[in-house]
C-alpha cells in the first residue's frame, strides 16, 4: 500500500517534470488524474455547473503557467486545490468575501464532526449548498477535503481564527438545516 | 444513483471527486496551444549521435519487453530525438559508446574537484533509479507511450551527464 503510494508520487513527479518542459501529453495525464477533485471542489464552492467548469479549466491553465514554481516534494493535489480556490475567490470578486469573525467564537471540537442521525448524500449536499459562501468554503475544504485550519486559512487568505469561527458557524447552520428538514 | 439513497453521518464520507459533465480537456488543450511556448531547458552539451544513441537503448529495452524486436545486433530503429531528426543506429553503437564513457568515468571523475564528483554521483544515481522504476512500470504497461518517452529522456539524461564529465575532464571546465 505504502509502496503503491510512493510509486504514485514518483510517477507524478516525472509527469510534472515533462509538463514543465512543454509536454502537453504529460500535462493531460496530470489533468485526468486530478480533474475529479478539482472540479468537485469548484462545484461545491460555486454551486453552479457552468461556473465550476470555467473555474476548473482556469485552474489548470494557471497551473500550467505556474508549473515551474511547483515543488515536486509537495502534494500536487493540494497545490491544484489552492489554485482552484484562488480562481473561485477571484471570480466572486469579493462579492461574498469571508466575514472576519471574532476569534473568541472559535471554540471548536477538533474531533471528527458527525451528524446525530444518518442523512442522505443528496440532502446533505443540498444543505451545504445553502450555506453562506464564507462558511461553506471552510466547511467544504475542512469537512470534505480534510484540510487543517492552517491550510484552509492559507487557501482562503483569512486568519486561522476566522477559519475556525466560520467552521463553527457552518456546522451549526448545517445541523439546524438538517434537523429542520427532518422535522418537516 | 446509489448515492441518492446512501445515508452518511460524516462529511468525510462524501465523494471528493466529481466528474465534470463533459470532457474539459479539448478546450483546455486549445487554450494551452495559444500559450507562449515553454522554453526547452535541455543543455546543449551532448553530441547528436549520443542523444540518439541514448534513445536507442530505450527502443531496444521496450522491444525486448514486448517481444517485438529480434536480435539487437540486427535491429535498426528510427529515433525521433529532440532536434536530432530521425536516425538509424545499431544497438551495438550505443552500447559501445556508453561502455567507453563508463570505462573512462572513474579516471575523469578523479580529475574533478570533490564537489563536482559528488554532484555527478548523485545525478547518476537519481537517473539510474529513475530508469529502473520506469522499466518496472513498462513491464506492467509495455504499450504506454508516455513511459516510453520518459525512458528515452532518462537515457538521454544519463548520456548528458557522462558526456559533460568527459568534456569537463578534457577541458578543465567546471560542471
Amino acid at each position: 500500500m505504502l509502496e503503491a503510494r510512493s510509486e504514485q508520487i514518483d510517477w507524478e513527479a516525472a509527469l510534472v517534470q515533462r509538463a514543465r518542459s512543454g509536454d502537453v501529453r504529460a500535462f493531460e495525464r496530470l489533468y485526468r488524474e486530478h480533474i475529479g477533485r478539482v472540479y468537485g471542489l469548484c462545484l461545491r464552492l460555486t454551486r453552479d455547473e457552468a461556473s465550476a467548469q470555467d473555474c476548473a479549466q482556469e485552474a489548470f491553465i494557471n497551473a500550467w503557467r505556474a508549473l515551474e514554481r511547483f515543488e515536486t516534494r509537495s502534494s500536487l493535489a493540494t497545490w491544484l486545490h489552492r489554485i482552484a480556490v484562488n480562481v473561485v475567490l477571484a471570480k466572486r470578486r469579493r462579492r461574498s468575501a469571508l466575514v472576519e469573525l471574532p476569534e473568541e467564537a472559535a471554540e471548536l471540537d477538533e474531533s471528527e464532526w458527525t451528524l446525530d442521525t444518518p442523512v442522505e448524500v443528496s440532502e446533505i449536499e443540498a444543505a451545504i449548498g445553502e450555506l453562506p459562501p464564507g462558511a461553506r468554503d471552510v466547511l467544504v475544504l475542512s469537512g470534505i477535503y480534510g484540510y487543517g485550519h492552517a491550510e484552509v486559512a492559507r487557501m482562503l487568505g483569512v486568519a486561522e481564527g476566522t477559519c475556525k469561527a466560520q467552521l463553527h458557524r457552518a456546522r451549526a447552520l448545517l445541523r439546524a438545516k438538517l434537523s429542520l428538514e427532518d422535522a418537516s | 444513483m446509489s448515492d441518492e439513497q446512501a445515508k452518511i453521518t460524516s462529511l468525510r464520507e462524501l465523494p471528493q471527486e466529481i466528474a465534470p459533465p463533459r470532457d474539459l480537456w479539448p478546450q483546455l488543450e486549445a487554450r494551452l496551444a495559444a500559450e507562449p511556448r515553454r522554453a526547452h531547458r535541455l543543455r546543449d552539451i551532448v553530441s547528436r549521435p549520443l542523444v540518439a544513441a541514448g534513445a536507442l537503448i530505450f527502443a531496444v529495452a521496450v522491444g525486448i519487453g514486448i517481444g517485438r524486436l529480434g536480435s539487437p545486433s540486427h535491429t535498426t530503429v528510427m529515433v525521433p530525438g529532440a532536434g536530432v531528426g530521425a536516425m538509424n543506429l545499431t544497438p551495438t553503437a550505443y552500447a559501445r559508446d556508453r561502455a567507453a564513457l563508463l570505462a573512462a568515468l572513474p579516471a575523469q571523475l578523479a580529475a574533478l574537484p570533490p564537489e563536482s564528483r559528488a554532484k555527478v554521483a548523485a545525478s547518476l544515481a537519481t537517473i539510474q533509479k529513475s530508469i529502473k522504476d520506469i522499466q518496472a512500470a513498462l513491464g506492467r504497461e509495455p504499450g504506454n507511450a508516455l513511459l516510453q518517452g520518459l525512458l528515452v529522456d532518462s537515457y538521454q539524461d544519463e548520456m548528458r551527464v557522462l558526456t559533460s564529465v568527459q568534456e569537463a575532464a578534457a577541458t578543465g571546465r567546471e560542471i
